[in-house]
């Protein structure tokens, strides 16, 4: 029998990615358990050799396993973020597990995680899909619920399971419907039949697909979840959660919907149109009488991945460079908020927005990251949010206006909220005055995500243009 | 167009049908009487004798985690045994990096206690 061909390079990325975080698994075996910090910093290293690998491989595309797994410049586009969001909250988070687990445990679980969403970014068929979405969705569940002594972060961990297990068994059961009426999972196969003959019960499959994807994206009504469980978790969990899951689900609905749409095209978009507006009006309206600054960020990314929908309305190629464009700055925005707070969290023991009072006194740096990377949020230009919410609504400005109204009031309302905590940071006194220090990494990752933020809102051109070429790659086939 | 949504229409109800019609017909038909027996958690079973509330060890659990890593590996050494000559090197290095991966799981279990019974 001869040895099948596979050209190992394309899959590099995922290579490297297991094998670090399955070193890291055995070399947390083999270090005793009081010099285990070390480990935190060969992940960290390790994860940017694995991104460097993946954007060495920019140019190399091509498609194995008979289409089972693609990797095109739409591909390693989405790669290229998880591996920012990994690596930022794995700088990030160093201190605060320390104190509540272990290293190892933590960053390989963390690897896998990040590895499940690179598989995800390339599946070109359902099974290739799902696995990478079990793998990504196994490992949250036990980084949501990996504070042991916490009871809110394992009860986080239970509605976890329970809601993933909900959100695949919907997934699964369209899965299985499109599969016994179009009788193949090859993605472009499927399209093709959703072409030929959209019947009923595979127009249902897709939108039971949509709706277990929903669950991983937050998008109202599958959002409910989202507040309890990303206040749980521990915060650079969270983080990863609302960044790195949310975008891998972004890219997999892009992937099928674009490939499916020309079938389906008069369901889809009104479908898509009223999901993304419900999610923005919910998640912002439900934001506003937030106390817990977890819970704001919370229904604020409920919002944001309404944002985020509106790109897949037209889902042509403005709308896939829209989504991936915000995808990337909505990674360093979510991140640089959350890690403020699990870093504030770390010092005070608080996640009140009230206790942020004074922030700008205490950190005047802290205070910084989090207004900049709320009101790139909210799209307040020179921030890179505005530019992405440009693209985003330039692309449904001429069928739905209607939407662009609302994503624009909706934005005036998150100003609304999102000010709120900047001044309780900055105009109220804080009752206790000590500075708070941070370490190094920390510093570092909060610095990459402000220089980020400002720097695509100020110069949007270079992102840009790779995104425009990666949307290209994406529609040839 | 609307025949076919006529089949799933069908299908819904007859998949409500059969759940609801099976507590419906139970609910009608049902000789209602009641005693104290029928209060009972386990109307069935045997009484139960002293409190109820035994916490299992999660031992029970680990050991049966464990089972299924081997398990995993012999439904897939099975079948490439059977056809080890025809699948050659290839298949060979691919079931030791299979294996190796399975011994890691096993090893870090080993490892964090799950085979000692506390």
């Amino acid at each position: 029998m001869p040895v099948p061909v596979v050209d190992l390079s394309l899959l590099a990325p995922e290579i490297a990615l297991a094998v670090l975080a399955t070193a890291i698994l055995i070399l947390g075996l083999i270090v005793p358990k009081g010099s285990r910090f070390g480990l935190s910093w060969l992940a960290i290293v390790g994860l940017a050799g694995v991104l460097g690998i993946t954007l060495a491989g920019w140019e190399n595309q091509g498609t194995l396993y008979e289409g089972l797994f693609i990797v095109d410049q739409y591909a390693i586009f989405f790669k290229i973020t998880f591996l920012v969001a990994a690596f930022l909250v794995a700088l990030g988070s160093q201190r605060y597990i320390e104190r509540i687990g272990d290293q190892s445990e933590y960053y390989s679980v963390l690897l896998f995680a990040a590895l499940g969403m690179l598989v995800m970014a390339s599946a070109g068929d359902f099974i290739t899909l799902y696995l990478g979405l079990e793998l990504m969705t196994i490992a949250f569940i036990i980084l949501v619920c990996f504070n042991r002594t916490s009871a809110r972060s394992l009860e986080a961990g239970i509605k976890y399971i329970l809601l993933a297990g909900m959100s695949s068994a919907v997934l699964l059961y369209g899965l299985s419907l499109v599969y016994g009426l179009s009788g193949s999972v090859l993605i472009p196969e499927v399209a093709q039949a959703v072409a030929r003959h959209p019947s009923p019960a595979l127009i249902l499959g897709m939108v039971m697909l949509v709706a277990g994807l929903g669950f991983k994206i937050s998008a109202v009504p599958f959002h409910m979840w989202a507040p309890d469980i990303y206040e749980g978790a521990p915060t650079p969990i969270t983080a990863f959660l609302a960044a790195g899951s949310k975008a891998a689900s972004f890219a997999i609905l892009l992937r099928i919907f674009v490939a499916a749409l020309p079938g389906v095209w008069a369901y889809w978009t009104t479908l898509v149109a009223i999901l993304a507006a419900v999610t923005i009006i919910v998640g912002n309206l439900v934001a506003i009488p937030q106390t817990n600054i977890k819970r704001l960020l919370a229904y604020s990314s409920i919002a944001q991945a309404g944002y985020i929908l509106v790109g897949l309305v037209t889902a042509e190629a403005t709308g896939v460079k829209a989504v991936m464009f915000y995808a990337f700055l909505y990674v360093f925005a979510t991140v640089g908020a959350f890690t403020v707070a699990s870093c504030f969290y770390s010092v005070t023991g608080s996640d009140e927005i009230k206790d942020y009072a004074g922030l700008s006194q205490r950190s005047p740096f802290m205070a910084a990251v989090m207004v900049v990377c709320m009101l790139s949020m909210a799209g307040i230009p020179p921030l890179a949010g505005f530019v992405g919410k440009f693209y985003l609504f330039a692309t449904v400005v001429n069928d739905y206006l209607w939407l662009v109204f609302i994503g624009l009031v909706m934005s005036m309302v998150s100003v609304y909220y999102y000010l709120k905590v900047t001044l309780v940071m900055y105009r109220d006194e804080p009752v206790d005055n000590t500075p708070i220090k941070l370490s190094g990494p920390v510093a570092v990752t909060l610095l990459i995500t402000m220089a980020a933020t400002l720097l695509i809102g100020i110069c949007p051109g270079p992102l840009s243009e790779a995104v425009n070429a990666a949307a290209n790659t994406f529609f040839l086939h | 167009m609307l025949s076919d949504w006529g089949a799933v229409l069908i299908f819904l109800v007859v998949g409500l049908g059969v759940g609801i019609g099976g507590v419906a017909v139970n609910l009608l038909l049902n000789p209602r009487r009641k005693f104290a027996q029928k209060y009972e958690t386990y109307e069935c079973g045997v009484d139960t004798i002293g409190p109820t509330w035994v916490q299992f060890k999660t031992s029970y659990f680990l050991y049966a985690l464990l089972f299924v890593i081997f398990d995993v590996e012999t439904i897939f050494l099975y079948p490439w045994a059977v056809q080890f000559q025809r699948l050659g090197l290839f298949a060979f290095i691919e079931m030791i990096i299979f294996i190796s991966l399975l011994v890691i799981g096993l090893w870090y279990a080993w490892k964090e206690g799950a085979l000692e019974w506390k």
